[in-house]
């Protein structure tokens, strides 16, 4: 199957969990997620299930005004 | 009103600052002349945003995660870009886990050429942030029932813009803002947005303003590190003013020197006698 990872198509085994995807990910930290939109908090990561075309963004601190 | 005091603080959801300037963390050249900013606007806050990271640039988050807690201010991140309270909720919800803060500043913008805050979904979106546990810093414009609306739901901190964010152009409407003041005497609030000169900010501190949040009038200065220290001070002169009560505007000129005791004046040496001081008579 193939998922968005911030905008990116990114091919994927399936089934995953999100726990699974930010090990093969592993984003620097501190970083959040976004999955179509929702925010899943950090608790949520390993009963998380991902599936087809799901859009995931992770994102980190930034500057802003 | 008091007088000025060193133990005059800010007070924000039970949180207390020093300083009275908020500072923003975006546009500067370097991560140097950031921190060197900070150090100069000695702000109580630093506002920050959540964004995905840049290709090319996989660890920026954590370089600026970690000179943000080098810095050791209070965060404040922010909803910037959010056009919908649905929106501005989610990032608020993920800027907390983010950043370890129920603190936001909750932008909701309603028109992109402006970026003038939408009432409607600025208030929905803070009545539902309360009732999450948020404590909600909305940037709003100086329109009373808006605010009023946003104290209702549970706001206890407002941050009226001077004018259109980054524009500079200082307070444009003066006596609305003063009016806000008026109106909303007991809520802290702060001036978020469109100040360009250290006056501008010192000027809405006379006024009685609670603080000032600042980004581009520092960093876009040609001198960031130089200006962050001039707002530092105009910020306190403001607030000293206020404090100090400045003095009733006349419609007339009032001399300041003392009209009585002139040297070639026809007064008598009776009306003088607070004035001038006699001369001692010889033994």
């Amino acid at each position: 199957m193939s998922i968005i990872v911030n905008g990116d198509t990114q091919p994927l085994p399936e089934p995953q969990t999100l726990a699974a995807l930010l090990i093969l990910l592993s984003p620097p930290t501190p970083f959040a997620v976004v999955r179509n939109e929702e925010f899943i908090p950090r608790s949520a990561y390993a009963e998380c299930c991902i599936y087809p075309g799901d859009r995931i963004e992770i994102v980190h601190p930034s500057v802003g005004g | 009103m008091g007088v000025p005091d060193i133990k005059d603080k800010l007070n924000l959801y039970g949180l207390c600052f020093a300083s009275r300037l908020l500072l923003g963390t975006s546009r500067y050249e370097s991560p140097r002349q950031l921190v060197d900013a900070i150090r100069a606007a000695d702000p109580a806050m630093l506002t920050v945003s959540l964004r995905r990271q840049l290709p090319g640039r996989k660890d920026a988050g954590q370089a600026f995660w970690n000179l943000l807690r080098e810095t050791n201010r209070t965060i404040l991140p922010n909803t910037a870009g959010c056009q919908t309270a649905r929106e501005a909720v989610s990032t608020a919800c993920v800027a907390r886990e983010l950043f370890e803060t129920s603190l936001i500043k909750l932008e909701v913008i309603g028109d992109e050429v402006n970026l003038q805050p939408d009432p409607f979904e600025l208030v929905e979106a803070a009545s539902e942030l309360i009732k999450l546990g948020f404590k909600v810093l909305p940037y709003c414009t100086e329109d009373w029932v808006v605010c009023k609306r946003l104290i209702d739901v549970g706001c206890e901190v407002l941050m009226p813009w001077a004018a259109p964010i980054g524009t500079g152009q200082g307070p444009r409407n003066a006596s609305a803002l003063r009016e806000l003041r008026q109106r909303a005497p007991h809520i802290p609030l702060i001036i978020d947005a469109g100040i360009g000169l250290p006056s501008h900010a010192c000027q809405v501190m006379e006024w009685g303003f609670d603080g000032v949040l600042l980004n581009t009038a520092v960093s876009r200065a040609i001198h960031p590190v130089e200006m962050a220290s001039a707002f530092a001070g105009a910020v306190r002169a403001g607030r000293s003013a206020f404090l100090a009560g400045p003095m009733t505007v006349q419609q007339l000129a009032v001399p300041s020197t003392p009209e009585l005791g002139r040297p070639f004046s026809a007064d008598s040496p009776e009306s003088n006698q607070f004035l001038c001081v006699p001369r001692q008579q010889p033994a």
